[in-house]
């Protein structure tokens, strides 16, 4: 492959899809199963800051709640503990304490206390130094973009498997009772949740 | 030696069933049916027709983890968790690897489910009548023995297969893949309609394209309710929508009121009779008690899947049988086989922005093999055929890298592109060095020795890869799809779920384990008719050919004892 099209690919994965840790860990099942190590016991603080962190990852929009409301306070800690290797798991625990202190650092408040503005701007910041990384595994990256990363996939997953998110963000029917391979697309339409 | 008489007669029967899969299901409905009083064992838990599919009607936030495995499933589980299909929706169908071990000499994933109905509840269900040429391609290339059958022995066991099962398709005429007994098709949805008409026309329809042929209900069948469109079929189904023993075997054996279904009963191997030369019953262990039991019969149909049935007969051995019951050929064991597949091509679809779809389909497209036929020549033998499909994607690729906010929730809930993507699924040769054989240096929870695995695909199958990478490309640009992309995202043995072959049938019992009617050359009131009995495995999806093979073996078997043959 030239390499013209390996970066392409690259970017094309990192756009839309989820990062290769999260596909390797959630998807394809790839990783082994390592030593359980410490468990990490998230506080009702660290709750909260994963909450408001996925709620600037997907935002509540005039027709559907956002993050927040949809759990993800609750869903990205507990697939953290459940669902990731050691490695993974204590690079997003540490990962989110650097978060916590980097947003007292630079912007003198505890980054709950933001507004949203400038939650928007400090997790941007946060962005912008993982894309110059140029890769969509976590291997070999900081905690605090690990953390970002793995954040932003678990709030994608778990945004989309709730409930707000299949019903009011996505369109949900539980029994179709019919298949239409060529339905005619209506205005406003939203994708399918499965 | 201490004989409980009574405990003989109640545990004595005309037919024992070992298995209650796809073709255990089938062998205790046959013979049932026909009055025998048949004994099912299987070797885990029972499952009832709908009361035990815990999460068939779940909504996608009812699962804790978003339908993901745990690190705890993942270590109980190190090789169900290789591929797709075991996940937390459907987690209780997969077998606890530690419980069960195998080894591999070469990676062999062995996907395995143990409870009443077998893998029949999790199947792909694509369902293919194999042709006329399938059935002579041993003879005529002289890789494994000859099928001791053709087509015409089959085609009227496939009609009546077909009729009960339920099998929706299209009827299109193509000699590899014979038509049969259909219930009406599915739809293709636009992008497969136009690329299915751009293909048979560049083609001159010497390749063609279809709906795939699949044991879901299109229209009510026999009592049981047709597809839902929900696309939850591995959940087991609450409508009896797709053929499971649950669904529609099960319940025709138990209406005769001659089954006995025996669940957690491991049959260890089967009591051979150095008297009269036939199998006089199977010694079972109770999975939850670790108990010794035996039961007799005149008959016994070994359905326990491929390499379940082979390791049982592999483990059967006496003064008579010292290499496994039935193995005087030396080739129980070997010529093991599996479809090769996840390698293709993919594109988009442009010009459909105004369609989109309603409803889930559990089914695809299906290209039926077309190389090496007629004109067609390639420089393997055999060939392959493709399964796909196109959709409209939900998570758009043209989001901004790593993006967040209210711009990145709009892409995510609307309809995306149309892609369209061909994987071949090709046909494996039947190779003596692939082999599986008992190793007893290690054991299983219930102490029995382990199988071992040596299987690897070979030069033929590495170069038709090639093949159905570049075909499917070829394919899909000239049928106008963007951005074409081949793949080949690493196969091994046992991935394609479609394992086959070790108890092979042929015409001469030198050569073969089993005869024409599945019956074990030299044990007669043994049959075998699960794949381990597959001389070779053309490139369609099998479990349809067992069900006709266990049919047409049932019908011979019960004539034969009526004859007092057996």
């Amino acid at each position: 492959m030239k390499r013209r099209d390996a970066l392409k690919n690259v970017a094309l994965l990192l756009g839309g899809a989820i990062s290769a840790t999260t596909m390797g860990v959630l998807f394809k099942s790839c990783t082994n199963p390592q030593e359980s190590g410490e468990q990490i016991n998230f506080s009702p603080e660290d709750r909260k800051l994963l909450a408001d962190f996925a709620d600037i990852v997907i935002p509540a929009t005039k027709d559907s709640a956002g993050a927040k409301l949809a759990g993800l306070g609750e869903f990205i800690p507990m697939m953290i503990t459940d669902c990731y290797p050691e490695k993974e798991r204590s690079a997003f625990y540490k990962g989110m304490q650097e978060f916590r202190q980097k947003a007292i650092s630079d912007y003198k408040k505890d980054f709950s206390a933001m507004t949203v503005e400038e939650k928007n701007h400090y997790v941007g910041s946060i962005r912008e130094m993982v894309i110059l990384q140029s890769t969509n595994s976590t291997d070999g990256l900081s905690p605090l973009k690990t953390f970002f990363i793995l954040g932003r996939d678990l709030t994608l997953i778990g945004y989309f498997s709730s409930e707000i998110g299949c019903t009011q963000a996505r369109a949900y029917v539980q029994v179709p009772g019919r298949y239409d391979g060529s339905a005619v697309l209506k205005p406003g339409q939203k994708s399918w949740a499965t | 030696m201490n004989i409980n008489t009574n405990l003989k007669a109640e545990n004595t029967y005309d037919a024992i069933v070992v298995g209650s899969g796809i073709s255990g299901g089938w062998a205790a409905k046959e013979l049932t049916e026909k009055g025998l009083r048949v004994l099912m064992l299987e070797r885990g838990e029972n499952i009832e027709h709908i009361k035990d599919y815990d999460t068939a009607m779940k909504n996608p936030w009812e699962f804790q983890h978003a339908g993901r495995l745990t690190e705890e499933q993942k270590s109980t589980h190190p090789v169900q968790k290789r591929d797709y299909p075991f996940q937390e929706a459907n987690a209780k169908w997969w077998v606890n690897d530690l419980e069960c071990p195998y080894t591999e000499d070469k990676r062999f994933d062995w996907y395995r489910g143990f409870h009443v109905g077998g893998k029949s509840l999790m199947w792909g269900r694509q369902s293919y009548r194999f042709g006329q040429a399938n059935f002579e391609d041993d003879a005529k290339d002289g890789y494994g023995s000859d099928w001791p059958i053709r087509y015409d022995d089959l085609a009227p066991w496939y009609d009546y297969a077909e009729q009960f099962a339920g099998i929706s398709g299209s009827k299109e005429n193509w000699p590899l893949c014979p038509d049969g007994n259909f219930l009406p098709p599915m739809d293709l949805n636009i992008v497969e309609k136009t690329v299915k008409k751009r293909i048979e026309e560049k083609y001159n329809r010497e390749r063609i394209m279809m709906i795939g042929r699949v044991a879901n209900l299109t229209v009510p069948h026999k009592g049981r309710g047709n597809c839902q469109y929900r696309d939850l079929c591995s959940r087991g189904c609450p409508f009896g929508a797709y053929f499971s023993t649950q669904s529609a075997t099960l319940p025709a054996a138990v209406a005769t009121n001659k089954l006995t279904l025996r669940p957690y009963s491991i049959v260890n191997h089967i009591i051979y009779d150095k008297d009269t030369k036939k199998a006089k019953g199977v010694m079972v262990i109770d999975a939850q008690t670790q108990q010794t039991m035996e039961f007799y019969a005149r008959i016994i149909f070994v359905n326990g899947s491929t390499l379940g049935s082979t390791f049982i007969l592999l483990n059967s051995t006496s003064e008579a049988h010292p290499n496994g019951l039935g193995n005087g050929s030396g080739q129980l064991g070997h010529n093991l086989m599996d479809h090769h597949f996840k390698c293709g091509a993919s594109g988009d679809a442009t010009g459909f922005e105004d369609k989109y779809t309603y409803g889930r389909r559990a089914n695809g497209i299906y290209i039926p093999r077309y190389q090496n036929i007629g004109h067609d020549k390639r420089d393997y033998l055999r060939g392959f055929g493709y399964q796909g499909g196109a959709s409209r994607e939900n998570w758009q690729d043209d989001v901004a890298e790593l993006s967040f906010g209210s711009g990145l929730k709009e892409k995510m809930t609307s309809p995306g592109k149309w892609t369209i993507g061909l994987g071949g699924f090709g046909e494996m040769l039947p190779y003596y060095e692939n082999k599986v054989y008992i190793n007893h240096s290690k054991k299983d929870k219930w102490g029995q020795p382990v199988l071992a695995i040596d299987c690897e695909y070979k030069e033929n199958e590495k170069k038709m890869r090639i093949d159905m990478m570049n075909d499917a490309a070829e394919m899909l640009e000239s049928s106008g799809m963007k951005n074409v992309k081949t793949f080949d995202n690493e196969c091994y043995p046992g991935m394609a779920i479609h394992e086959m072959g070790t108890a092979r049938m042929g015409k001469d019992p030198k050569t073969s384990v089993l005869n024409k009617w599945n019956q074990m050359h030299e044990v007669s009131n043994v049959f075998v008719t699960d794949g381990s009995c597959m001389p070779s495995i053309a490139c369609q999806n099998p479990s349809l050919t067992f069900m006709a093979l266990t049919a047409r073996a049932c019908d011979y078997a019960v004539s034969e004892m009526k004859n007092n043959n057996l």
